[in-house]
């Protein structure tokens, strides 16, 4: 009885935890959009509802730095994703099919950019495109180029993550039906990693989205400001709430696509259920646990 | 069963890719820490051969953080505190988050899910933002903590205090640290719990016998997730407090950076903090190489 | 396509430091159904991935009618496989399954759909061919893996541990239908497996494994009644070993000694002498009265009975030291063996078989 009430007890007590860190977590973000409506200047004081900062001559649309910073920001992601994930998905296909001498080798090149604080990697890139590799200029294409060199890693760990609960008995089984290694791999493994190919889109979009240091070390001008790089500019200068209003259309443009992409995730992976016998139902990729487990390193 | 020739062709770019842009970048990094300076405009020239290297500058870098009179020991280790600090307080908010979500939780599993990756996806700028709001002078803090009596007068929450940088890394960063944690979680089996408590076991010895030690290999992932790229952290302090009284190494890294004439200090400092590091995970690396084949599968 | 005749020669496979096939000397004939039989890790499943061209031998040749195999890659050879487990591919239905192999030589669309049917007739799954392989069970995913195959009308199938996920009465059944549906086709079928009554169930012959090594390739019949070596009379079901010295020669039988106790033994090796070792099959040992007298008789007692439903099993402690066991079918007759009873153990010189001495099995 009393085993039973103090388990009762410790449960009501990590569920207030867990309410209380969600609450933490989001009022401080739902606080910054209330802003956005405010009347005033004042991004931190309240004075009276106005949507001046969504409608009007003032409005976050009309402004042409913050409404070009969203539009670079969603340039820049989107070609990572485009770059990013062929290039990763493709490195990962060969690491883990790879058999034999060189793999931990070839590991390790891809996990460097995810222990190396990403400070470190920026300089380092920022020395290499400026000093040596000088053809890739400061701006969106040095920007892409750092992005991508970040973000790949993520996608070879997403997608080997799916491709070691695929057997290669499939590859197997297509060359043993005249395929070639090629064909098998378009055939056959292309089509099953698609979850992972989708989650890889995912994540490179949100991290790109939300990429500040290394963006901010291949940028140039000030058209080439990304959404963080704004955010980081003006918050301690005497920005207005449209500044909030930027960052809330770009949260929820993220929350969106993100969201979207993932119900295509869960439908992919509910519709691509191997058959019961050939893996175990833990390696069949859970739709909810590889996106977020894989977010890691984030920044 | 792929032959290698086919296996490159596909996977060749990617390599290409990371070989030039990280090992050449590295490289790089070590030829301007370890290159000359340009007499006329005191620019740092890279020395590309290490025939030509010269380590002066990483020298002058490694005595600054001498413990013994360097110049910037005290922030070392006030990055170090301030990590330490906020890894602690990432563990004792994040673990108790994680579990419930991944073992307790069961209808409101996928909604907290959905919840903790929210912050995610809204960006850690926007993020900051708000909370430079909520401590301006004026701003909802300091109004409600004037209104409860706590403070008398209006505190200036964003010049320089270490509780709020601190509460910034441990805000910014958290998200990232329990997603890993509730991953390694989520394979958690219950029935663990079960044969503990069927061998005589109360609640806490299961939890203090079974369950931590079997999550120890998440914890460590998350905190490494979380610490390194604190070490490079620079725009939180910016944000939040923006004085040199509160500066972490990559307040340090990032500063020498901006001039041309401090690029090779920032260099050799990028590459002392890749040391340290490296020391810093070896533990790390090889107790979740031994848990690969043991716990975890 | 016609033929299928494999022949091996002096095949071996190393990976790294561990050599799974070591010399191996082995002939198909085309039509046959041959299998390979032993434990996990004797190499028959590398063996069969090397007749498939999943791994190149380290030394040897695979000729399939006539042709050496090792330049030629494993899209390219008139072999296919039904994979252990059977690696249907998932995003695809099971017509698309069994029409992949055929989309590869670019067959004609016409042509295409009537062969994929005939070959879903065949495995009595032409209702199916809509289905997603995640609909199917066990049984009907042999069966596209059987299809998918078999469509492509090689002149070798080879089959590793088909029947392995499956439960034993459905085994028992599909047996019965691969066998036939191998008279039907006519072509060569390699079959690996662990399971001993599988292999005498189906096979034309069997080759039992063990090490890396073929220990003996006859008809399943040989294989059980006159096992080559020690390993196989163990792997065919349990067989006593006894241990014994020759003590020359009766008319067409060799006498042995074992202990105090004299013995006749009819078959094997009967030109050895001195120490020599020999087999007898359970179901051959009979029991008798402590107090009957005859030949061939070794006295004991009961150390342990097994009831086992269809039989019983009777373990015997030996006078002359070692165990026996009997096994005695459950046909009715009344026994009386309990633990401690004295009892004379049979073995009639035509079961009682000499094996060959250890280093000729070697070589």
């Amino acid at each position: 009885m009393s085993r039973l009430r103090g388990r009762s007890l410790g449960s009501l007590m990590l569920g207030a935890v867990v309410v209380a860190y969600i609450a933490w977590s989001l009022l401080p973000v739902g606080v910054a959009f209330l802003f956005s409506f405010n009347r005033g200047y004042s991004r931190s004081i309240w004075q009276g509802f106005s949507l001046q900062w969504w409608i009007g001559p003032h409005s976050v649309f009309r402004n042409s730095t913050y409404a070009g910073a969203i539009t670079h920001s969603l340039l820049l992601a989107g070609l990572a994703v485009l770059i990013t994930v062929p290039l990763g998905v493709s490195l990962a296909v060969l690491l883990s099919r790879w058999r034999g001498r060189g793999t931990r080798g070839l590991s390790l090149l891809a996990t460097v950019p995810l222990v190396v604080p990403e400070l470190v990697l920026s300089l380092a890139m920022f020395f290499l495109v400026t000093r040596l590799l000088t053809f890739v200029s400061l701006g969106t294409p040095a920007q892409v180029v750092g992005q991508v060199t970040f973000i790949l890693p993520l996608v070879v760990v997403i997608t080997r993550g799916r491709l070691t609960s695929i057997p290669i008995g499939f590859e197997e089984a297509a060359t043993d039906l005249g395929a070639s290694s090629l064909g098998a791999i378009r055939l056959v493994l292309l089509p099953l990693l698609q979850p992972a190919i989708l989650a890889s889109a995912i994540v490179t979009f949100a991290v790109s989205i939300d990429d500040f240091v290394i963006t901010q070390y291949m940028s140039s001008t000030s058209a080439t400001q990304s959404v963080p790089m704004v955010i980081y500019n003006a918050t301690r200068g005497g920005a207005t709430p449209v500044l909030n209003a930027m960052a809330v259309v770009m949260a929820v443009t993220t929350i969106l696509i993100a969201g979207l992409s993932f119900l295509g995730y869960r439908f992919l992976v509910q519709r691509e259920q191997f058959g019961a016998l050939e893996t175990e139902p833990e390696l069949t990729a859970p739709p909810i646990t590889t996106v977020p487990a894989t977010n890691e390193g984030g920044w | 069963m792929h032959p290698r020739r086919q296996l490159l062709a596909l996977g060749g770019p990617g390599l290409i890719w990371l070989a030039l842009f990280v090992t050449v970048g590295l490289y790089a990094l070590v030829s301007i820490a370890a290159g000359g300076l340009d007499p006329i405009l005191l620019t740092p020239v890279p020395a590309w051969s290490p025939l030509h290297w010269n380590f002066t500058v990483l020298g002058q870098v490694t005595s600054s953080f001498n413990p013994f009179g360097g110049g910037d020991w005290h922030l070392f280790l006030r990055t170090c505190i301030y990590i330490a600090i906020s890894l602690t307080a990432c563990i004792l908010i994040g673990y108790p988050v994680a579990y419930f979500t991944a073992v307790r939780a069961r209808r409101t599993k996928g909604p907290l899910l959905v919840l903790l990756v929210i912050p995610l996806l809204v960006s850690y700028m926007l993020r900051m933002l708000a909370w430079v709001g909520l401590l301006s002078p004026g701003g909802w803090v300091n109004s409600v903590l004037l209104h409860l009596g706590i403070i008398s007068s209006q505190v200036n929450w964003l010049n320089g205090m270490s509780v709020t940088v601190v509460l910034g890394l441990i805000y910014g960063w958290i998200p990232y640290f329990i997603l890993p944690l509730y991953a390694s979680l989520a394979r958690f089996d219950t029935r663990y719990l079960e044969a503990a408590a069927d061998l005589g076991a109360s609640g806490t010895a299961t939890f203090v016998r079974v369950t931590l030690p079997l999550s120890a290999q998440g914890i460590l992932a998350g905190s490494v997730i979380v610490a390194l790229p604190m070490f490079g952290d620079y725009f939180t302090n910016g944000l939040l407090s923006g004085t040199s009284s509160t500066s972490m190494v990559g307040t340090l890294i990032n500063s020498y950076a901006q001039s041309e004439s401090g690029q090779a200090t920032s260099a050799a400092q990028a590459l002392l903090l890749i040391g340290f590091l490296t020391l810093l995970l070896l533990p790390y690396l090889r107790s979740s190489a031994r848990a690969n084949g043991v716990v975890v599968r | 396509m016609a033929g299928g005749h494999i022949d091996i020669v002096a095949l071996t496979k190393a990976f790294d430091d561990f050599v799974a096939v070591k010399d191996m000397h082995l002939e198909v004939a085309a039509g046959e159904f041959f299998s390979m039989l032993g434990p996990s890790g004797c190499g028959k499943t590398t063996t069969l991935r090397m007749i498939a061209g999943f791994e190149h031998p380290t030394s040897g040749q695979i000729i399939l009618d006539g042709v050496e195999m090792s330049g030629t890659p494993a899209n390219k050879r008139h072999v296919n496989t039904v994979f252990q487990n059977y690696m249907i591919f998932p995003h695809l239905n099971v017509f698309e399954n069994v029409a992949f192999g055929l989309r590869r030589q670019h067959v004609a669309r016409a042509e295409l759909k009537q062969r994929v049917h005939e070959a879903l007739e065949l495995v009595q799954l032409g209702h199916l061919a809509t289905r997603r392989p995640a609909q199917l069970s066990g049984g009907q995913q042999q069966r596209v893996a059987l299809a998918r195959a078999l469509v492509l009308r090689p002149s070798v199938l080879l089959l590793d541990e088909p029947l392995g996920a499956l439960d034993a009465k459905l085994r028992r059944r599909l047996q019965l239908e691969l066998k036939s549906l191998q008279q039907t086709v006519g072509i060569t079928f390699v079959y690996v497996t662990h399971d001993q009554e599988e292999a005498l169930t189906m096979s034309d012959r069997i080759a039992v494994m063990n090490n890396g090594r073929v220990e003996q390739v006859a008809s399943p019949r040989e294989v059980y009644e006159e096992p080559a070596t020690e390993f196989v009379a163990d792997f065919l079901g349990v067989s006593n070993l006894l241990e014994a010295s020759v003590d020359g020669r009766q008319g067409d039988a060799c006498r042995l000694r074992i202990g105090e106790f004299a013995l006749n033994a009819h078959m094997g090796e009967m030109s050895l002498s001195g120490e020599v070792k020999c087999v007898v099959r359970p179901e051959r040992v009979r029991l008798l009265d402590y107090a009957s007298a005859g030949a061939n008789q070794l006295p004991g007692m009961v150390e342990r009975v097994v009831y086992m439903g269809s039989a019983t099993q009777v373990i015997v402690r030996l006078a002359s030291g070692g165990q026996l066991q009997a096994l005695t079918h459950n046909d009715g007759t009344e026994h009386d063996y309990q633990q401690g009873t004295a009892v004379q153990v049979q073995l009639p010189p035509d079961a009682l078989r000499i094996l060959p001495p250890v280093a000729a099995q070697a070589a």
